[in-house]
């Protein structure tokens, strides 16, 4: 289980207080309005922001004192996963060893990933050659190469259309089954994720304000903020 | 017949179409450069002419290619490593070693060799101390150090700083990226830095080069004789001192096809945004904590430090002699320097305004916007040496630098304005250019009322830039300036000649004092836009 319990962040502009629980092997959609504190929830997780109190744990280890590269987890970001100079095998190679000196049962690894996402074919593509889709699908077979258990994606398909964006969510579905990974997913429109994930995380003004099943968070009458959320701010009120 | 003849006067009109702004533009600048070359080409008289300059040529060439080789290999290399320092290293003075960068960039080239004569000259500040602790120094500053130094006491800081705009591009994801994946320095090196500096390069290296390649003031005043001229020195002084204007008119047609080549590839950093302060960098580096690289860049800021301090301290300690200088000279000097400065940037202006105005004409912007980037390749002292060739037929070749010289100013700096007032134009044009066509907004008034709000900025940056360049320009000055024609640089020459030091120290303060201010304003403009 990835457990976060009273975990704190302060900013000259911003405070953020998250718990939130997600099971093992789970699919759990963090929604929310913009600027609510989605990317910050995943940024902590990952480590690149130190929370001022309260745990952190997956799987029963404390991740608090651990370097992002230490933690047991990947993470793909919207825009911006792959190296401009490095072919799409490169960029995958990197999640084995960042020498990029890999043996040839380590190359079978990458092949393999790349298999996975079916962008095999366009291994010694550069990303610059590539479509915003097969940009995603790349950094999402590194993250298999990486082998970590915690998957991250920070609105990874945002800029992506409505049929791309759902195809890239069954992916990530797929081989979250088949490998028994947790994935936490930051996304904007909730029926993007309806059917996929087990659970969803509503987050706004830093704090995760409902999680559970979809159908039992995304209730208007629950919060105002989720109302105004869901665009039934009126009635709500 | 009634709708005939109301036709009738319409189309008359039609025969008859207003010239594009950037036509008007595009045919004046051409006039100039068919005269003043075909001045050059008049004067360099029959093909033995060049036969003759053979040795000469190839000596001056070889020199020209040499420093400008060396100092492009210096300045690249002390600027990406002080880039990479600063990028990577947060302390306390960090913003003042970057204004000091700025500081040392915007120097006017005059100014550099003041400085440099001050601190390592013979009765400089460190010959003078190195006597005074026993020693008896043995260092001339003339010759290749002094053009070295120069040039890479004036390109490093430009160098350092046009890296650190574009490592700062780098986007955060690739830093957070590099964490997760663990990276060490090496690696961080190898896949954000490196990629980096490399797509850099080429397009500074050849700036740098390019800049080196005419350098004037700087190999003039500290080249030290013996031969050692760059094509800009050649043709100087075959003009001013040999008067052999077909020796001229032939170094300055070699300059234009050499130059030529190299600002085809300079047309590529044409096309980019204009270069702003730097932005600060979202995420700290993973490998800040190395120790090997906290020892390097201690070790580059200590360099840099040792580079560009003692000449602005050498600067600065021209502060007690300014009360000295408040004489008849200094303010007609100041004067001049002032109203040239403004009427070249006021030209500069209009000139980039009307061809970013045709520029995107359909069709048109590849030949509007080919003009500046030509401009760049047409060394300004060539050109003006055919013009002065061509005026002193005609006119006191004094009175002819009142018209030439804030004329060729504007054309040196009407690349860089065209640099900030395209892009506003192109962006207006793309977001409101139907809207203004459906309400039948043209020529004027869209200027004021569709274009005007966007370029405000741009140009007010682009005004400010092109007045530092034309109020520190040593090179065009030198061709004509005289006891009618004095402008600040000039003066600061004058003293320098007359080995009148503490003077030269006021002016070179005054100079650099208004040419910051000048390169600060715009560098303020263009980062409020971004």
């Amino acid at each position: 289980m990835l457990a976060v319990d009273d975990c704190r962040l302060a900013y000259p502009d911003f405070e953020a207080r998250y718990t939130l629980h997600v099971p093992q092997g789970a699919l759990c959609a963090v929604v929310g309005p913009s600027g609510g504190g989605k990317t910050t929830l995943l940024h902590m997780i990952a480590g690149f922001e130190r929370p001022q109190g309260g745990t952190l744990r997956f799987a029963g280890q404390d991740l608090a004192g651990l370097r992002p590269s230490e933690r047991p987890l990947a993470m793909i970001f919207q825009d911006h996963n792959l190296f401009p100079h490095l072919t799409a095998r490169q960029n995958v190679a990197l999640g084995v060893r960042p020498t990029l000196r890999l043996q040839e049962a380590e190359w079978s690894r990458v092949a393999e990933a790349l298999r996975a996402v079916d962008m095999a074919a366009l291994s010694e593509r550069l990303p610059g050659d590539m479509s915003g889709g097969q940009r995603q699908r790349v950094a999402l077979a590194r993250a298999l190469v990486t082998a970590k258990p915690l998957l991250l994606l920070d609105e990874p398909f945002g800029a992506l259309d409505p049929g791309l964006r759902q195809d890239m969510i069954g992916w990530v579905d797929r081989l979250r089954r088949e490998r028994g990974m947790t994935v936490l997913l930051t996304i904007h429109t909730p029926d993007d994720v309806a059917g996929v994930a087990d659970r969803v995380a509503f987050v706004a003004d830093g704090q995760v304000l409902a999680e559970g099943p979809a159908a039992a968070v995304l209730e208007p009458g629950r919060d105002r903020r989720i109302a105004a959320f869901l665009g039934r701010g009126a009635g709500a009120a | 017949m009634a709708r005939l003849s109301s036709a009738a006067p319409e189309r008359a009109g039609r025969r008859l179409p207003r010239p594009a702004p950037g036509a008007v533009v595009a045919a004046g600048i051409a006039a100039l450069l068919a005269g003043g070359f075909a001045a050059l080409f008049s004067a360099a008289g029959e093909g033995s002419a060049l036969k003759e300059l053979g040795p000469y040529l190839a000596r001056v060439l070889g020199f020209s290619l040499a420093q400008a080789a060396v100092s492009t290999v210096l300045s690249l290399a002390l600027g990406a490593a002080l880039a990479l320092a600063l990028a990577r290293r947060r302390f306390p003075g960090r913003s003042l070693v970057l204004s000091a960068l700025g500081a040392a960039a915007a120097m006017p080239a005059i100014v550099v060799v003041f400085a440099l004569v001050a601190v390592y000259g013979r009765g400089g500040f460190l010959q003078e101390a190195l006597r005074a602790l026993g020693f008896e120094p043995d260092f001339r500053i003339f010759g290749w150090p002094g053009i070295l130094l120069a040039h890479t006491l004036l390109n490093a800081p430009f160098v350092a700083r046009a890296y650190l705009d574009a490592l700062a591009e780098v986007p955060a994801e690739h830093w957070r990226l590099a964490e997760t994946l663990g990276l060490d320095a090496r690696q961080t090196a190898r896949h954000i830095d490196w990629p980096v500096l490399r797509a850099e390069f080429a397009p500074l290296a050849s700036l740098v080069f390019l800049l080196c390649f005419t350098s004037f003031a700087i190999v003039l005043n500290l080249g030290g004789g013996g031969g050692r001229a760059t094509l800009e020195v050649a043709i100087y002084e075959a003009l001013k001192t040999d008067l052999d204007f077909a020796r001229a008119a032939w170094l300055g047609l070699v300059q234009v096809a050499l130059c030529t080549t190299v600002a085809l590839t300079l047309h590529r950093i044409l096309e980019r945004p204009p270069a702003a302060l730097t932005a600060r960098l979202a995420v700290p580096r993973p490998d800040a904590g190395h120790p090997w690289l906290r020892a390097f860049d201690v070790g580059v800021l200590a360099l840099a430090g040792l580079l560009v301090l003692p000449p602005l301290a050498a600067v600065l300690a021209g502060l007690p002699h300014l009360p000295r200088l408040l004489d008849a000279d200094l303010a007609v000097a100041l004067a001049t320097s002032l109203v040239l400065a403004v009427v070249s940037a006021l030209a500069a202006c209009l000139m980039a305004v009307a061809l970013a105005e045709s520029a995107r004409r359909p069709g048109a912007s590849a030949i509007y916007g080919l003009i500046p980037a030509t401009v760049l390749a047409v060394p300004p002292f060539a050109l003006t040496a055919g013009l002065f060739l061509l005026v002193r037929r005609f006119a006191d070749p004094a009175l002819a630098g009142l018209v030439l010289l804030p004329l060729m100013n504007a054309l040196a700096a009407l690349p860089f304005a065209y640099r900030f007032v395209a892009p506003a134009m192109t962006t207006t044009a793309e977001r409101y250019g139907r809207l203004a066509s459906l309400l039948g907004l043209r020529g004027w008034t869209r200027l004021v009322l569709v274009d005007g709000p966007a370029l405000r900025r741009p140009l007010a940056a682009a005004f400010t830039l092109a007045m530092a360049l034309s109020f520190g320009d040593f090179g065009i000055v030198a061709l004509f300036g005289g006891s009618e024609l004095r402008t600040l640089p000039y003066l600061l020459y004058e003293r320098l000649g007359a080995y009148r030091l503490d003077e030269a120290g006021g002016i070179a303060l005054l100079l650099v004092a208004l040419s910051l201010a000048l390169a600060y304003a715009s560098a303020r403009l263009t980062h409020a836009r971004r």
